[in-house]
């Protein structure tokens, strides 16, 4: 049995991969379909990741007797939890099933669901006046950068304009040092350093197993390269996502030649590798990044362990870690650093592309309740019910655009319906996070990127991108957290890649990035 | 006979000597990370996310249970992993023991292609999708307990090691029942199964172990939650709080994450640690007259 | 009893057989005319009835899923829609250079976990035997049992604690080196210690299961066998070697062969937890498992990934029926198929 249990386990982690074997019984699939359609449209089964929020009930009640008197249906929303969300959605799609919305996202299948048809074009619908709740919200660039080849493949779910990585710091730590407020990377550096020396049971900045590829690729800034701080203007280009990186020439408009070039050419990248490697002897991260989850070094963060942590222009890292650090650390205080040169007025570069969408199955019993769903959803009244739950009960409105949080109801907004002017603030949210959260907000403070809604198409290099993200993993991770020293380990990864198909990778985004230069012209 | 057993108990061989030894040895690398575990799902996180665990809840901390158990589903969870292990267990042991039995007994043309036929499942495997679509679309099973059940009524493991026990029963029994004009049927229930309790109570064991055990067919195949099984509801609790950190959520949970890990196996382990002693009877009992009397 | 069942051997038949059917179809004229079986087993195969069924649905049917390993899979054709393919899936794992290290790694690790689990679990069995104080062996015997539920996740966490501390500086193996005044060793990112660190993981997980396999096999041994033997003087050591363990042998054959059948399937759920994406531990560490899950769960690529699953079964397979051809040579009555 225990051969049986890890060869189940091998298909349970295995996600998407364990779909292994794809059964003929899926082309018998739709002719077998249930009858009840009919009832499919007054019911919509929506896909949603993660737990059950506690409370739901009441929520779900209150949203279905409002929607059931407004539009005439109800919804049953499916929580899937987020280990299996990414293989569970994909298999409800291979098997055609009729359920109406998803979350999607190019982290997860969506590439591979847009190329065998199983997603709604909804650019038209999204812009042709019949949802206007849902268009109000969406903002034109967000739809024009967001569509692929000229198609909307979901509704973009985003709380900002553009998303900058940055930290979260212990501004108590810094102001017990002297500093009062960091706005460049040198500051950054010295904080680190002072924790260090005068807090040596606290590790300055602990890393998690899944940011190796925030550490010094920019994108369009990485958090230990200081020159993507110095110029925020360039960022990575990859077939998938955790491979390898290339960087399009910074002229290419001019050109119409997009010239990639693989990561370790651009500038300032070698040495924050450099930079990094001497973090990791000096103890300013911790040496067990390859091994450790997100959830243990926040963990570390939210009881004093460490001084700092990643953060995202999303206004929600003073929700998640406050109240724990508060409570482990009488007196400790959060500041969001965001060490841009030029701070608010730096016009870093933005690909604006969202990070999820809510999908419609193109095997879905109605589409059109579908969007009206969305449409609804665009209404403030009934976006405050769904997200923050029962007023009164879960949460209480602070002002005109914050919230209190009374219970902990937590709904995936981002999943469903996350619109940018109407999110509103936590109560919680520090001052500093405000103010850059609001700057993120804004389109006009960002960059249009040459590549923006350049989305490459991984299908004919396929095997060759398999092996390249497997070099990757070997050989780059270790490096990108400091691991390896940095001249043996880049000669290794080179050796590798280049052996996996660096060269065919480059010829063939060379000639789909040239492609797409074309169209922008 | 009691003569020369009071002698074997009066010398004390070094062979028992280094058996005492090395098996209190595994026991105790054994218990150490038990205790380590259930010690560390009473500590307070902040001292769990110094150290990375604890010997002594100190300082006490019951957060991690109250986040398990507050929640209004685990009163119906434990009802719906209690189903799925009994009855689970009931039918697994019947429909193992049977085709055990028949394969055990040799039978000319029988006995070797069933015995293929059982093992070749073992290797290959037609994957989820298939099975995803065999039970939703073909037998409509969704949101029935019986969806978890059925996929893992046979494991063909157990099925070798009972048939390698069933081919160790003394032949001359059987074969004087026989005699005596049972049927194989009646044999098979009032010779041969009584004779082999302690198999039995091994593979009910590790049957309800794996019944207990089991989330990923109600993932698949159970969105009701008043139907979760217990592991399911855990599962998705530790999959919340692992990935809150990651996640873009309106409200993070503050959930302790340390310490939850810990206390979800503890919770795990209960009940199976009860039923354990039951099962235990059997084969220690046999091993005790082996041993003593020998 | 007994003395009957010597005389009756050839079984005459002066019952009637309530399940079965008065004529007699299927008893071949072939059989082995040793013991001519009158009796249709037909009442018998009625008990095999059930778990056939299971079979039939549960698992054969399925494998028509198996075909997309030869196909170029896509999810809105399905699986006879989608184009074939021929063997360009299987080109995908064997065309990387890593395939000799990753084959030679599962095979390696595969043996060692095999042999090291069933050697601790006899031993295990055999030792526990010689224990007769009951409490404490009962004790034993649940303690050892326990590191079977514990989640690969935990398991990582606790050798976490072991071999690196919070941190990744330092650990209680560390600890103990320092006490020796042993130079301290980065265990995370020094790939030699790692297939000896997953046996003794393997060990402790699976040691107290497997043993229970064994006890329940010991008691199956005969009262009298011992009895015997301390007649004749033997200790106990010599009695639990020239006993129990060579009577315990039909069971190790058969965990044995179905561990030879799977020895190409790594452990993924155990080392995927442990090891990660730590790209450092990975020559010593990587299975074909983990290769496949890392490499594909971007793409999703069913096609290659159901070609290197069938490989792993062929392979499997083939093992599976060399080791029951020499099991048959050497030690007949063991033999499982």
């Amino acid at each position: 049995m225990s051969a049986n249990l890890s060869r189940r386990g091998f298909l349970a982690a295995g996600g998407g991969l364990s779909l292994a074997a794809v059964l003929g019984l899926s082309g018998c699939g739709d002719s077998n379909s249930d009858s009840s359609s009919g009832d499919g449209a007054k019911d919509l089964k929506l896909l949603l990741p993660g737990a059950v929020p506690d409370g739901w009930a009441a929520v779900l009640e209150a949203v279905n007797k409002k929607l059931q008197a407004d539009l005439g249906f109800s919804i049953t929303p499916q929580f899937i939890n987020w280990n299996n969300y990414g293989s569970q959605a994909l298999l409800k799609f291979t098997a055609g099933e009729k359920f109406e919305t998803a979350l999607q996202a190019r982290w997860l299948n969506m590439a591979q669901l847009v190329g065998s048809g199983s997603l709604v074009d909804v650019g038209p619908l999204v812009t042709g006046g019949k949802y206007p709740n849902l268009q109000k919200t969406l903002n034109d660039k967000l739809i024009e950068l967001n569509k692929w080849s000229g198609k909307l493949w979901g509704i973009p779910q985003v709380n900002s304009a553009g998303r900058i990585h940055h930290f979260a710091i212990r501004q108590d730590l810094a102001e017990k040092y002297g500093i009062t407020e960091i706005t460049d990377y040198p500051t950054l550096e010295k904080f680190w350093y002072d924790v260090k020396q005068r807090d040596p049971r606290v590790t300055p900045i602990a890393l998690s197993q899944n940011q190796s590829n925030l550490t010094c690729v920019p994108g369009p800034v990485a958090m230990f390269n200081a020159a993507s701080w110095e110029n925020a203007n360039r960022i990575a280009q990859s077939f998938s996502g955790g491979s390898m990186p290339f960087f399009l020439a910074e002229n290419a408009k001019e050109t119409g030649s997009s010239d990639p070039v693989p990561f370790w050419e651009l500038d300032g990248v070698v040495d924050a590798l450099r930079t990094i490697r001497k973090y990791y002897q000096d103890g300013i991260i911790n040496r067990d990044a390859l091994n450790v989850d997100a959830a243990t070094t926040k963990g570390l963060f939210t009881n004093g362990q460490t001084a700092s942590a990643w953060a995202t222009t999303d206004g929600l890292s003073s929700t998640t870690l406050l109240p724990g650090l508060q409570k482990a650390v009488k007196g400790a205080q959060l500041a969001n650093v965001v060490p841009l040169k030029g701070g608010k007025s730096a016009k870093p570069n933005q690909t604006f592309q969202a990070d999820n969408f809510t999908v419609l199955n193109a095997k879905g019993a109605s589409n059109e309740r579908a969007m009206q769903l969305e449409d609804w959803l665009s209404i403030k009244e009934n976006h405050d019910l769904i997200s923050y739950g029962v007023e009164g009960k879960d949460w209480k409105p602070v002002g005109a655009d914050k919230f209190e949080q009374l219970s902990t109801y937590a709904f995936p907004g981002f999943a469903l319906c996350w619109r940018t002017s109407l999110e509103r603030r936590s109560a919680l949210m520090t001052e500093s996070e405000a103010d850059w959260f609001s700057w993120a907000q804004d389109y006009d403070n960002f960059t249009v990127d040459t590549f923006a809604s350049f989305i490459p198409d991984v299908n004919p290099v396929k095997r060759e991108e398999a092996q390249i993200s497997q070099a990757f993993t070997q050989y780059g991770n270790p490096l990108f957290f400091g691991a390896v020293d940095v001249d043996a380990g880049l000669d290794k990864l080179k050796k590798a890649v280049s052996s996996a198909g660096l060269d065919k990778l480059q010829t063939e985004l060379a000639k789909q990035a040239d492609e797409y230069l074309k169209t922008v012209k | 006979m009691s003569t020369s057993t009071a002698a074997g108990r009066r010398t004390v061989e070094p062979f028992t000597v280094i058996s005492v030894i090395c098996v209190t040895v595994f026991g105790l690398l054994c218990l150490i990370p038990f205790w380590m575990i259930i010690a560390g799902s009473f500590t307070d996180e902040s001292k769990l996310s110094v150290s990375g665990y604890s010997l002594f809840p100190d300082p006490f901390s019951l957060e991690a249970y109250r986040t398990i158990f507050t929640g209004p589903a685990v009163l119906s969870a434990y009802r719906a992993s209690i189903f799925i292990t009994v009855v689970g267990t009931a039918l697994s042991l019947a429909a193992t023991s049977g085709i055990s039995w028949v394969i055990a007994r040799r039978l000319p043309y029988i006995s070797r292609p069933l015995a293929i036929f059982t093992y070749i499942p073992m290797l290959f495997t037609g994957g989820l999708v298939p099975m995803y679509l065999l039970v939703t679309q073909y037998l409509n099973l969704q949101n029935s307990l019986f969806a978890v059940i059925l996929p893992l009524l046979v494991a063909p493991f157990l099925v070798f090691i009972q048939v390698s026990f069933f081919r160790q029963l003394p032949e001359e029994i059987l074969e004087s029942a026989r005699v005596d004009g049972a049927s194989e049927l009646r044999i098979f229930f009032q010779i041969g199964l009584p004779l082999s309790k302690p198999i039995l109570a091994v593979i009910a064991l590790f049957y309800a172990v794996t019944y207990w055990n089991e989330w990923f067919h109600a993932l698949l195949f159970i969105s009701d939650t008043e139907k979760y099984p217990l592991q399911l509801l855990l599962q998705n609790l530790i999959s919340s709080v692992t990935n809150a950190a990651t996640l873009p959520q309106s409200t993070a949970q503050a959930a302790p994450v340390y310490q939850l890990r810990l206390a979800l196996t503890a919770v795990t382990i209960g009940p199976i640690l009860l039923a354990y002693p039951f099962a235990q009877r059997y084969f220690v009992k046999g091993l005790t007259l082996g041993a003593t009397k020998g | 009893m007994r003395a009957n069942s010597l005389v009756m051997e050839s079984g005459s038949e002066p019952g009637t057989d309530d399940a079965v059917p008065p004529q007699r179809p299927a008893d071949p004229p072939r059989t082995p005319a040793k013991r001519p079986r009158r009796r249709p087993p037909l009442g018998l195969v009625l008990l095999a009835l059930p778990a056939i069924a299971f079979f039939v649905v549960f698992s054969y049917a399925p494998m028509a899923g198996l075909v997309v390993a030869f196909k170029d899979f896509s999810i809105s054709d399905g699986v006879f829609g989608s184009p074939w393919s021929g063997l360009d899936n299987f080109r995908y794992f064997f065309s990387t250079g890593d395939a000799p290290r990753i084959l030679a790694n599962t095979l390696f690790l595969n043996t060692l976990f095999l042999g090291a689990t069933l050697l601790t679990g006899i031993t295990l069995a055999v030792m526990l035997n010689e224990i007769r104080v009951k409490l404490f062996k009962r004790a034993i015997q649940s303690v050892i049992f326990f590191p079977y539920f514990v989640s690969p996740i935990v398991i990582s966490i606790i050798l976490q604690v072991l071999l690196a501390g919070v941190g990744g500086s330092g650990g209680a193996a560390n600890d103990l080196l320092h006490v020796f005044n042993l130079p301290q060793v980065e265990w995370y990112t020094q790939p030699g210690p790692w297939p000896w660190i997953l046996t003794v993981v393997k060990i402790w997980q699976l040691g107290g299961y497997l043993s229970i396999i064994f006890l329940a096999a010991i008691t199956a041994i005969p009262e009298e066998v011992y009895e015997a033997g301390m007649i004749d003087g033997a200790s106990r050591t010599q009695m639990a070697f020239r006993i129990t363990v060579p009577l315990l042998r039909p069971t190790a054959a058969v965990l044995l062969v179905l561990g030879i059948g799977r020895i190409f399937y790594g452990d993924f759920g155990t080392i995927y937890a442990i090891v990660g994406d730590n790209g450092t531990l990975f020559p010593t560490t990587d299975v074909i498992d983990t290769y496949v899950f890392r490499s594909l769960r971007q793409l999703g690529d069913f096609g290659s990934t159901a070609a290197v699953g069938l490989f792993q079964s062929v392979v499997g397979f083939v093992l599976v029926v060399l080791a029951v051809l020499v099991q048959r040579r050497y030690a007949k009555e063991s033999s499982i198929l």
